[in-house]
């Protein structure tokens, strides 16, 4: 076990250090972080517009008239599909605020710098005809939301490292003394932001004149016109495969639990590179549940929902044997402690006082738990016993059950949950026997000093 | 004596927070507790006089360390298991100690 536990310390925790004090994915993470409370809001009213009761529709129309949903969906469309503007604003500000340069300037070119690789036309097809017409002088909803979410981190984090680049090189307008701080502190930002939307706007011209030389076109990027174009084949669909195969959520599950076992917060540390990942599959559903399309991704955050009951680990049903079964006062007495707590998902009451961390002997049903629960969910839902989450986002405190049917806007995802709470719990009696005996019999042969009477 | 406690989103370091408060009025120290995540702990940390880490953020340590070396704010990561079992008392005793360390220091 020293030799394991010496191992973490010199070679895991190093890593998850060095990733978790990495500046850009700090930023990402920190940065995307801005755009959930909005989009939590957009799910109250995307669930409203799509409960699951016969008749339902019929009868809201007759109170509301039938644009009802398009009224009911307003929200949506300001939340779920500006998430690119807000996360890059946020991603910049953030990155900004780490190097110490104004972060509110560096948010607002950000924010510019991405409208500039956006073009402003959209595509139009008007009634009774099949021809979609170029229309101009709009800004494209559909590249605000999910589709332009990794346009919106890269420029935001490239946009900021310029600026604050040429900040720090103190490239600068200087204002005579007497000048008010808050009038030359907008000089201050006046070069470096003509330096990143120049630079932006190159990048742009240079894609539409490969474009028009059909260069892009003889390497294989056909209907390649802008930025987003490219991202999207070159970033987008690859990094997809990632969340939308079982292997790849699998991988995800793993890791999360190998970094709780070491004590460390696995989703938090995966959080830069994950987030957008599931953030864009989740979106891709809620886009598809609007037009009345078959849901595409299986593997969305919220399908972790399903899996990561009561925190990581599962870990609820762990404390509700403590709850119920537990004969040693260590485990009545923790039982006590972490039931409320896991009902909303927060676990580290388990996990650092079981403790789960470093436990050989509970940390295979903590690892094994949510793996097996990843597959029996993917493969229920690949089948179609399962309804696939529909790009509701609930808070990710919801209780287990609750959050089944949110997610998926079907008691089915209840049920689900509960099978899923089912499995949990034969994995983990056996574990949670063996650990409780462990107490009990440290609990005899230490009466006398009495290790309890600290909790 | 000001006690800023960080964990990933401040919610299971806030639970700790309303068990060291208990503990600080029982035994009569006059004390502010607060959680924060760890994004915006860096911004609180002036307010504060010792900062605790939880230990799922462990790994945050060196950073947080740095940081208070610039402003003489002593930074620990709390036990684990005083973590776990939400032990107010363990926790206020372990900050007071930093507290005078950092006094006599």
């Amino acid at each position: 076990m020293s030799k394991y536990n010496s191992f973490l310390e010199n070679k895991v925790m190093p890593i998850a250090s060095k990733m978790a004090g990495q500046r850009h994915l700090l930023a990402l993470r920190d940065g995307i972080i801005l755009t959930m409370p909005l989009i939590i809001i957009g799910s109250l009213f995307l669930i409203l517009g799509f409960i699951p009761i016969p008749g339902y529709n019929e009868f809201m129309a007759s109170i509301f008239g039938d644009a009802w949903m398009t009224k009911l969906l307003y929200p949506v469309g300001a939340t779920y599909d500006i998430m690119a503007l807000i996360a890059t604003f946020g991603i910049a500000y953030r990155l900004a605020e780490q190097y110490k340069v104004d972060p509110l300037s560096a948010g607002a070119v950000a924010v510019s710098a991405f409208l500039i690789a956006t073009p402003y036309f959209t595509m139009f097809t008007p009634e009774g005809t099949e021809i979609a017409v170029q229309v101009g002088g709009v800004i494209p909803v559909t590249l605000m939301g999910s589709k332009g979410l990794f346009v919106g981190i890269l420029i935001a984090l490239f946009s900021t490292e310029i600026y604050r680049k040429i900040i720090q090189k103190n490239i600068v307008i200087k204002m005579p003394e007497g000048v008010p701080p808050s009038v030359s502190k907008s000089f201050v930002a006046l070069i470096p932001a003509v330096i990143v939307i120049s630079s932006v706007w190159l990048i742009r011209i240079g894609i539409e004149n490969l474009y028009h030389l059909n260069f892009l076109g003889k390497l294989g990027f056909t209907n390649t016109t802008s930025l987003h174009d490219i991202i999207t084949l070159l970033l987008s669909e690859p990094l997809g495969i990632l969340s939308g195969s079982l292997i790849g959520a699998i991988i995800y599950t793993l890791l999360v639990h190998l970094l709780w076992v070491c004590g460390l917060h696995g989703s938090s540390i995966l959080g830069g590179v994950m987030t957008p990942i599931l953030l864009t599959a989740t979106d891709q559903n809620r886009l598809a549940l609007q037009a009345g399309e078959e849901l595409p991704n299986i593997v969305t955050s919220p399908f972790f929902e399903l899996v990561f009951m009561g925190g990581s680990g599962v870990s609820i049903v762990f404390v509700v044997m403590m709850v119920l079964f537990a004969k040693s006062e260590q485990s009545k007495q923790l039982g006590k402690i972490a039931i409320a707590p896991s009902i909303f998902n927060i676990n580290e009451p388990v996990v650092f006082g079981a403790p789960v961390v470093m436990n050989p002997l509970l940390m295979i049903p903590f690892i094994l738990t949510p793996v097996v629960l990843t597959v029996t969910t993917y493969i229920m839902m690949k089948s179609g016993f399962i309804p696939l989450t529909n790009g509701t986002l609930p808070p990710w405190t919801t209780p287990p059950i609750i959050s089944g049917f949110l997610a998926t806007g079907s008691w089915k995802g209840s049920l689900m949950q509960i099978i899923n709470l089912v499995i949990a719990f034969a994995i983990y009696l056996p574990f949670f026997k063996m650990w409780d005996k462990q107490n009990t019999a440290m609990e005899k042969g230490t009466e006398n000093i009495n290790v309890t009477k600290a909790i | 004596m000001n006690i800023l406690l960080c964990c990933s989103v401040g919610m299971s370091s806030s639970l700790l927070v309303s068990k060291m408060k208990k503990s600080a009025f029982n035994q009569g120290i006059e004390c502010k507790i607060w959680a924060v995540s760890v994004d915006i702990a860096l911004k609180q940390m002036d307010k504060a006089d010792i900062l605790l880490l939880g230990p799922q953020v462990r790994y945050m340590l060196p950073q947080f360390k740095q940081a208070g070396k610039e402003r003489g704010i002593p930074v620990e990561v709390i036990n684990m298991l005083h973590y776990g079992t939400v032990n107010g008392n363990a926790v206020l005793s372990f900050a007071k100690q930093l507290y005078s360390s950092k006094e006599e220091g």
